[in-house]
């Protein structure tokens, strides 16, 4: 199935902004972090959602990933 | 072997040293004292705190106000980021609405604290005011501490650089706490910060301050006619031992939840806190024209990759600190040079850019450095002057001062410039005051007094419970975007629980980008490897705990009523559609959540013996 993702701040250097992905049916956001070689997300939205990296992606997701931040 | 329990820590075990000042009479006090309680061992704001209660001020520029300079337990000592220093007293800009100023604190890095320490100093209490100007220089003398005093005229009119770098050749091996021309003129300026040299500054002789900004601290010292404080001697830096090695790195490291996150792009981190607001605008959330953001892409040419096009960044720290936090921003020269221009935090950079209407990284850069070089805090003045733009371009008109609005890079210089030298009461005074002024208080950005950071108050009822900087003392300024929390369980939980413990920071004398998320277990062991206190993780929270109500009942004792404990009336009366983040902050979420939280910390407070709070929530 495909689904959108696309990275924010430092996630993008050296990958994407926003990209399309062919992934296995009912594959987890855990899958994609893995796959895109990234550290495990600060923020993470499937459909504009707050997410978890065991929830379940289904065709046509719209995946965002954010690094850790914080302080001000 | 016998596996005996270690025996309970007893705080009278340790002492500290405290010296007093008479500004008027220059009468010096040094007593070793035994500390009465865990929040007496911590330090900082934990000692501060206690000794603002016992006093009756009614008044912040008044002989009865002290200023109290200190150090944390944790400071000048090799653990990661320990080198804060803490300027606490009441505050001439935080106020209750009855006029009564509240006990507030900044806290600044690099080395002066760590040289008051290794000076054989704990706490300075300043008392009284100088009648001329004066310099304190704190030695390290062959029989303890010794302390003296210096004309400071020559000084006077010098920007926070210029005054540190004059401070510094007449005492080359010191280091430096000082007023710009903010605190100077503190009669009309309430906002003044308290400058910080570093190595770095006095290394390359660029303007590379650290700042204790929030609450008017400077100014506080201005009306003392204290302008600048010295630290000479030798480094005491102890060596580094293996449990010590072991401390650092699990500060670090991310999985203990450490401040790899601040690190530069390319060893792992986010690239400082200049990565918030790439996250904060993918919701649109980053604070712009006054903290109302439009809904369009603008904010985007503030990112780091944009900004980078024309300037030059570099990651830097302070002294040795492996965090390497600072974007050091620098103009290319025609010649191939570089000239350092500014520092870009998040708040600095969005309050003094995009929330300006201004989106251009050198301009901003160039506003940061002009408010860092008058002394003032950039958060206050602003968000204060971001109210002045808002109000211009809605009463076009009757426009106040030099009739700026939102982008208009020149008049918002001049509106800096003119408050810096004194000539601006209304910007000077801050929001909350110019605005109860006008009778125009919808979207003055401050909670209790104090202007807001650069988190849109409809993201975070947090800023209710904060005692002093909006997220530097309650951390939840970015749980929204991050979390996506939105009950009156998971808010409550969150104040009264972690987020509190954010205060802890400005006692210990570590700084906050260690980040709450650093369990007590590794900060107990980072006492035991400093100092070789066996102080239990249970303790050391127990204690912060109390640290935060204390000053949660410093506030009411200050006059501060339930009905201030409020976010600016825009957020519930005018909800921005252009935020992408769910719009739960409403008049009555605050009314419920206050009411569990002052729930949550009567049994406290009343344990204690400290105010509790009030009974009848209104908003």
């Amino acid at each position: 199935m495909r689904i959108m993702v696309k990275l924010f701040a430092s996630f993008r250097t050296g990958r994407f902004q926003e990209k399309a992905l062919d992934v296995r049916g009912e594959a987890r956001v855990r899958e994609v972090v893995a796959e895109l070689g990234l550290p495990a997300p600060g923020i993470l939205l499937v459909n504009e959602r707050h997410a978890g990296l065991d929830d379940v992606l289904h065709e046509g997701d719209a995946v965002h990933l954010f690094p850790p931040v914080g302080g001000g | 072997m016998d596996h005996a329990e270690p025996a309970p820590f007893r705080p009278e075990s340790v002492t500290f040293v405290r010296c007093t000042i008479d500004l008027a009479d220059r009468t010096v006090r040094l007593e070793t004292l035994r500390c009465r309680s865990v929040e007496d061992v911590l330090g900082g704001i934990g000692r501060s705190l206690q000794l603002l209660a016992e006093r009756t001020v009614t008044d912040a520029y008044s002989p009865e106000n002290p200023l109290i300079v200190n150090t944390g337990l944790l400071t000048g000592t090799a653990v990661m980021t320990g080198l804060r220093t803490y300027f606490s007293g009441y505050s001439p800009l935080k106020h209750s609405d009855l006029g009564l100023p509240a006990a507030m604190w900044a806290a600044g890095s690099d080395k002066f604290g760590a040289r008051l320490k290794w000076a054989g100093i704990d706490d300075v209490v300043f008392e009284n005011r100088s009648a001329t100007p004066v310099c304190v220089v704190f030695a390290q003398g062959p029989d303890g501490p010794a302390v003296s005093f210096e004309p400071a005229g020559h000084l006077l009119g010098l920007d926070t650089h210029q005054k540190i770098m004059a401070l510094h050749r007449e005492h080359p091996d010191g280091h430096f706490a000082v007023i710009g021309p903010g605190g100077e003129h503190y009669d009309s300026v309430y906002m003044g910060a308290v400058a910080l040299s570093t190595e770095n500054q006095l290394k390359s002789g660029e303007d590379k301050c650290r700042f204790a900004g929030r609450g008017g601290m400077g100014s506080l010292m201005g009306y003392k006619n204290l302008i600048g404080l010295v630290a000479t001697g030798q480094d005491r830096m102890p060596s580094v031992t293996p449990a010590m090695r072991d401390v650092n790195r699990d500060l670090v490291k991310p999985k203990a939840g450490g401040s790899t996150r601040y690190q530069p792009v390319r060893q792992g981190g986010g690239g400082g806190t200049w990565a918030n607001l790439e996250v904060m605008q993918a919701f649109q959330a980053a604070p712009e024209n006054n903290f109302r953001p439009t809904g369009h892409a603008d904010v985007e040419r503030m990112f780091r990759s944009n900004v980078e096009q024309d300037l030059e960044i570099r990651s830097e720290a302070c002294y040795r600190c492996g965090i390497r936090c600072h974007n050091n921003v620098f103009s290319r020269d025609p010649d191939g040079g570089k000239t350092f221009i500014a520092k870009f935090d998040y708040e600095p950079l969005n309050l003094l850019g995009s929330n300006l209407g201004i989106h251009d990284g050198r301009q901003t850069a160039l506003l940061v450095k002009l408010a860092d070089n008058l002394g003032l805090d950039a958060i206050s003045v602003a968000v204060t002057v971001a109210y002045v733009l808002d109000y211009n371009g809605r009463h076009p008109d009757r426009a106040l001062f030099n009739g700026a609005t939102f982008g208009q890079y020149d008049a918002i210089r001049e509106l800096i410039v003119m408050t810096g030298e004194g000539r601006l009461a209304g910007i000077g005074r801050g929001v909350k005051r110019l605005s109860r002024g006008l009778g125009e208080t919808a979207y003055a950005m401050h909670v209790k007094g104090l202007e807001l950071p650069a988190f849109l108050p409809e993201t975070n009822p947090g800023y209710l419970f904060a005692i002093a900087g909006g997220h530097m003392s309650m951390q939840t300024q970015m749980l929204l975007a991050k979390e996506g929390r939105t009950t009156l369980e998971q808010w409550t939980e969150v104040i009264t629980r972690l987020g509190l413990l954010q205060v802890g920071f400005d006692a210990i004398g570590l700084c906050k980008f260690t980040g709450i998320w650093i369990s007590n277990e590794v900060i107990a062991r980072a006492v035991q490897a400093a100092t070789g206190l066996e102080l239990g993780a249970e303790q050391l929270e127990r204690a912060v705990r109390t640290i935060y109500l204390r000053g949660l009942a410093l506030e009411w004792r200050q006059g501060y009523t339930d009905a201030e404990y409020t976010l600016p009336p825009q957020v519930f009366e005018h909800p921005n559609p252009a935020v992408r983040l769910p719009a739960f902050v409403t008049r009555d979420f605050v009314r419920n959540l206050k009411q569990r939280v002052w729930e949550a910390f009567g049994p406290e407070l009343e344990a204690l013996a400290l105010p509790c709070p009030p009974k009848e929530p209104a908003c």
